[in-house]
């Protein structure tokens, strides 16, 4: 069954490579990539990463359930640190610095490299039970793993 | 590996240059002694194989801690040591970019892959990466095109990983590059055909735990020598305004493509996906993505830290620039820290190229010895015996690939990459997924990866046509095939429910 979540999934991730691919298509010009280039690849690796997070993690019958708030909030953790590194001004040898880091290299480094460790892992630790893999779920997989076995084994010995 | 697939990303495929010869009695020592460690766990490992199953997924029965830092330590290999940090000594904070989806990858992988594939590893008793793509798809056909373009992979990961191995054997003992290479495999073969991945997994675990404790004890000279982050940052900035950029030394395209490539490409690397399988309880996978991404970040300190520390000593005239980017660990090391850390570290680097290749040889002998027979519809009789006889055969092959390459070695590493990702990505991370996909669309998104890297890599390397600088054909061929994917499943949607086996419906639900 294909859920909302799963569609709105499958649309991002479609999307965004055919963003990656305009922004790779846009080099192949005279003068090499446009300055949009690089905003249009940073778009369409954020939507491709969060939209292949939300396509593993959607379940035909919840959803995302209590990830939607984690997934939002990676979007904009990602998406706001690659806008403030394109935005932010290049003061060269005279820009500040930020946790021992020039500003827009912290950003990188500390936004989108370490931050998204605090939220991802971590929501996806607590809401194991819940939204990846519950009891029932796995004793449902484990019974047919059994029936499968018994199947096979029925099979090797040439019996129906 | 890795760092070739890096530099070719930047438009600058280089071979590896030579490390410096080390010569110290206790380097020497310490090496011997981390040898002995190996041969230990090898010995113990090979009396417990007795099955295929033991020999290709450690029989369903490794524990979380284990499998997490044996995945941290084949993820990173050698090039977390050597390789990174004189990568990111030359272009600057690009070269960050590589690891920094880390904290993204773990997670995506254990919701896109892990629990479907050890579910399915119950059901159905798969033991390979093909295997997966089989049941999913319900295909020999494609089982069998997934493990040909992974064996074709393997050779040039493997080649990239012996020459890597002879390299850092060289620099220790002062072997020669090409004893190097043979000695190490003959220590790799001895554990990987008598002990098969238990034997890759237990060393690796060994070697993963010295590698993060050795990397943040480096990692602490590093900000130590330098008076912290911020002297490192005040040293660099003024004489190289462009390193600590956000881009460091390369176009925005060509750090992002790094992301790209890293950070999807990860779904398709059958070396941290296979070892799904072997998780003992499927439950335990609940803590297996935090603990893998803080092993990973504790080890890719040394990565970040001699990088950015040694460009910082360069700038302010306490070290002469290097002569090639792989001395930046051995230069940092041997001038700055105990004799003692630096063995542990160089002895680390030989066993984690060991622990990549061991990993190799066995995924590539399951691709022997079950998918290709699979997909021909045969089945080995003995695939234990015949896997060990495999096992031989490629580790010979890649080493001498390896010796006779000479800087196609790394023609071959990119080459392998790119494979992996454009064509398992789309065919086994959104397959898994998605119940729209069919066969076809498996089948068309393989062969397109295939091609491309195939075509665009090897017109590059003879060159008669590159695509612009910041255009990878890893990342070229990755989209590509992802596009075809889905472009042919919907084409052929009507097949679609036609082509799932309900026991891998249940598994694509839960």
């Amino acid at each position: 069954m294909i859920t909302s979540t799963k569609r709105t999934a499958l649309a991002a991730i479609v999307i965004s490579t055919l963003a990656i691919g305009s922004a790779y298509a846009s080099a192949f010009g005279t003068g090499g990539p446009p300055v949009w280039a690089g905003w249009l690849f940073a778009a369409g690796v954020t939507g491709a990463l969060v939209g292949t997070l939300a396509l593993g993690a959607t379940r035909p019958d919840r959803g995302l359930g209590r990830l939607v708030g984690p997934f939002l909030l990676m979007t904009v953790i990602i998406s706001a640190g690659f806008i403030a590194v394109f935005a932010l001004p290049e003061l060269g040898a005279s820009e500040p610095l930020l946790l021992g880091l020039p500003r827009r290299a912290a950003i990188v480094l500390y936004g989108i490299g370490l931050l998204p460790t605090l939220v991802l892992p971590v929501a996806y630790a607590l809401t194991f039970s819940d939204q990846t893999l519950r009891p029932e779920d796995l004793e449902r997989v484990l019974a047919t793993a059994r029936a499968a076995r018994e199947t096979r084994a029925l099979a090797e010995e040439g019996r129906p | 590996m890795i760092s070739a697939a890096a530099w070719a990303l930047i438009g600058d495929v280089k071979p590896a240059g030579a490390l410096p010869h080390l010569a110290s009695p206790t380097i020497v020592f310490v090496a011997l002694l981390y040898f002995a460690g190996v041969v230990a766990i090898s010995v113990w490992a090979a009396r417990r194989t007795r099955t295929a199953r033991d020999f290709f997924v450690a029989g369903h029965g490794i524990g979380l801690v284990a499998l997490t830092v044996a995945s941290v330590s084949t993820s990173v290999s050698g090039f977390a040591f050597i390789g990174g940090p004189g990568l990111l000594y030359t272009i600057g904070l690009g070269a960050l970019y590589i690891v920094l989806p880390a904290s993204i990858t773990n997670v995506m992988g254990a919701w896109v892959l892990a629990k479907r594939m050890r579910l399915l590893g119950e059901v159905r008793g798969l033991m390979t990466v093909p295997d997966a793509i089989g049941a999913r798809y319900r295909s020999p056909g494609a089982q069998g095109l997934a493990g040909v373009a992974m064996l074709i992979a393997i050779v040039g990961y493997m080649a990239t990983n012996c020459l890597a191995m002879g390299y850092v054997i060289n620099a220790i003992f002062g072997t020669g590059i090409v004893w190097g290479i043979w000695i190490g495999m003959g220590i790799t073969l001895a554990y990987s055909v008598a002990g098969g991945i238990l034997a890759g997994i237990y060393n690796d675990v060994f070697q993963g735990t010295l590698m993060a404790l050795a990397s943040a004890l480096v990692f602490g000279y590093v900000l130590s020598v330098n008076g912290g982050m911020s002297g490192i940052s005040h040293a660099i900035m003024p004489a190289f305004p462009t390193f600590l950029g956000p881009w460091g030394n390369i176009t925005p395209i060509a750090a992002l493509s790094f992301f790209f490539v890293f950070g999807m490409g990860s779904l398709g690397q059958p070396q941290g996906v296979h070892k799904y399988y072997m998780l003992k309880d499927p439950q335990q996978l609940k803590w297996y993505p935090l603990l893998k991404t803080l092993g990973l970040i504790l080890v890719l300190l040394l990565f970040f830290g001699v990088g950015v520390g040694v460009k910082a000593l360069v700038a302010s005239g306490r070290m002469a620039p290097l002569t090639t980017p792989d001395a930046a660990t051995p230069s940092f090391l041997l001038g700055f820290t105990p004799v003692v850390l630096a063995a542990l570290v160089f002895s680390g680097v030989a066993a984690a190229t060991m622990s990549a290749v061991n990993s190799f040889i066995n995924i590539g002998a399951a691709v022997v010895t079950h998918d290709i027979p699979v997909a021909l519809g045969r089945k080995v009789k003995n695939e234990l015996y015949w896997g060990r006889i495999s096992t031989l055969i490629i580790a010979i092959v890649a080493a001498t690939v390896a010796q006779f390459s000479g800087s196609m070695v790394a023609f071959l590493g990119v080459f392998g990459w790119g494979l992996f990702g454009s064509t398992l990505v789309p065919a086994l991370a959104f397959g898994l997924n998605w119940e729209g996909a069919t066969r076809q669309g498996a089948i068309a998104s393989m062969s397109t990866g295939l091609l491309v890297t195939l075509v665009f890599e090897t017109l590059a390397w003879f060159k008669a046509y590159s695509f612009p600088a910041g255009v990878a054909v890893s990342g070229m061929s990755l989209v590509l095939s992802i596009l075809v994917f889905f472009a042919v499943s919907w084409a052929t949607r009507k097949s679609a429910a036609g082509q799932l086996d309900p026991d891998v419906r249940i598994v694509m639900e839960v």
